[in-house]
């Protein structure tokens, strides 16, 4: 598959189709059309990038300057998550990279600093068993009040 | 080589659309909140609790957060559950907040709908009416003399509805909560589902509220709930 999607990629170039070259270039890169249709209804966005690092979760993170600032760096999340990606995925090492808060890949930067009693990132837990609920031991001051609604039958 | 990495691209392609089956060795959701907890039963039996699981992290999550495997004795519910999906669905991806800025929370959630953040690609779209809104986005502090025209608005939304509640003034007064002339918390008058922090919020953190709105509405299970009475 990914021979005949180089060789139509060629034609199409030489003919001086560029942009639908462009585009069989892309589906050849995101591995085929089965898998590229996969990454349009995850990520409503098909991208050729160079895969510039991997995370502890298994997120990968690819750069392309072609496309303008804001959309250069981009991340795909884990496989298993499957449709549940979510923003608080990514660990803040690499959140840095992603925000342009920095330029350097986490590896290489300097000031991020390694303490060995920092936690592994949690993803947000909201709606789910884990999540977090506060609680007061300490008499209210206020009386919450209850909408009255009408029974339903 | 690259026949085996083709198939194997297959197989893993494949397995990305089998949502609804569970893996082996997980027990449905239904046995172990029944247990739990007996007073909430039809509400808790069929909420999702298969979104994160701490025992192993590399689990692939199905789409679904419905757990009810494709066996011949529950065929019904089943159904029933996927009916719920395909409802979900639609009414997650097609939400209508309606403007209620009050304060400078109405600046940022004006940004959200600007092309940087962009919440038309999610499916939303700023309704001027109550009457054609599901979310109410409360941005800014409610103040004594709004309080009786937001219960109002609330009112007027056509079901289902859900509230945002953004920012510190929103959320339990802020700034403001001092005041005499100033509501603690817009929760005082209307339910609400999503608070989001900040004052005020950046819009990134308003439409990761949505977000999280999105995923709230995945697990709604009406018709679930409707089946087992």
């Amino acid at each position: 598959m990914e021979r005949v999607l180089l060789v139509y990629e060629k034609i199409l170039r030489k003919i001086g189709l560029e942009k639908f070259g462009n585009l069989i270039e892309i589906i050849r890169i995101n591995d085929g059309p089965v898998n590229s249709l996969k990454k349009l209804t995850y990520y409503d966005d098909l991208k050729k990038g160079t895969l510039v690092g991997t995370d502890e979760f298994g997120n990968r993170y690819y750069n392309n300057n072609y496309y303008f600032f804001g959309r250069n760096r981009w991340v795909e999340y884990a496989d298993h998550v499957g449709f549940n990606y979510d923003g608080s995925q990514v660990p803040p090492e690499w959140y840095g990279w992603l925000h342009y808060k920095t330029d350097y890949l986490p590896e290489n930067d300097p000031t991020r600093p390694n303490y060995p009693w920092v936690l592994k990132p949690s993803e947000n837990l909201t709606g789910t068993k884990a999540a977090y609920m506060c609680y007061s031991t300490t008499k209210p001051k206020i009386v919450v009040w209850t909408p009255q609604s009408k029974q339903k039958a | 080589m690259a026949l085996l990495k083709r198939s194997q691209n297959l197989l893993f392609s494949m397995n990305q659309f089998q949502f609804y089956l569970v893996k082996k060795g997980v027990t449905s959701s239904v046995t172990l909140h029944n247990k739990e907890n007996t007073d909430n039963k039809a509400v808790d039996s069929v909420s999702g609790s298969n979104e994160v699981s701490s025992k192993n992290d590399k689990e692939y999550r199905p789409y679904s957060p419905f757990n009810v495997p494709l066996k011949r004795e529950n065929l019904a519910e089943f159904v029933v559950a996927r009916i719920d999906d395909v409802l979900n669905l639609a009414r997650k991806n097609s939400l209508w907040p309606l403007t209620f800025g009050l304060a400078c929370c109405a600046v940022e959630m004006m940004h959200i709908a600007a092309p940087r953040y962009d919440m038309d690609r999610f499916g939303m779209i700023f309704r001027a009416s109550p009457r054609q809104a599901d979310v109410l986005i409360v941005a800014g502090t409610v103040t004594n003399k709004m309080a009786p025209a937001l219960r109002q608005i609330y009112e007027q939304m056509p079901n289902p509805k859900w509230v945002i509640s953004m920012g510190s003034c929103a959320n339990g007064g802020g700034y403001y909560h001092y005041s005499y002339a100033v509501v603690r918390g817009c929760d005082r008058i209307i339910p609400v589902d999503i608070y989001v922090p900040g004052c005020p919020p950046s819009a990134e953190a308003l439409l990761y509220g949505l977000l999280l709105l999105q995923k709230k509405i995945k697990r709604i299970a009406l018709i679930q709930k409707w089946y087992r009475k």
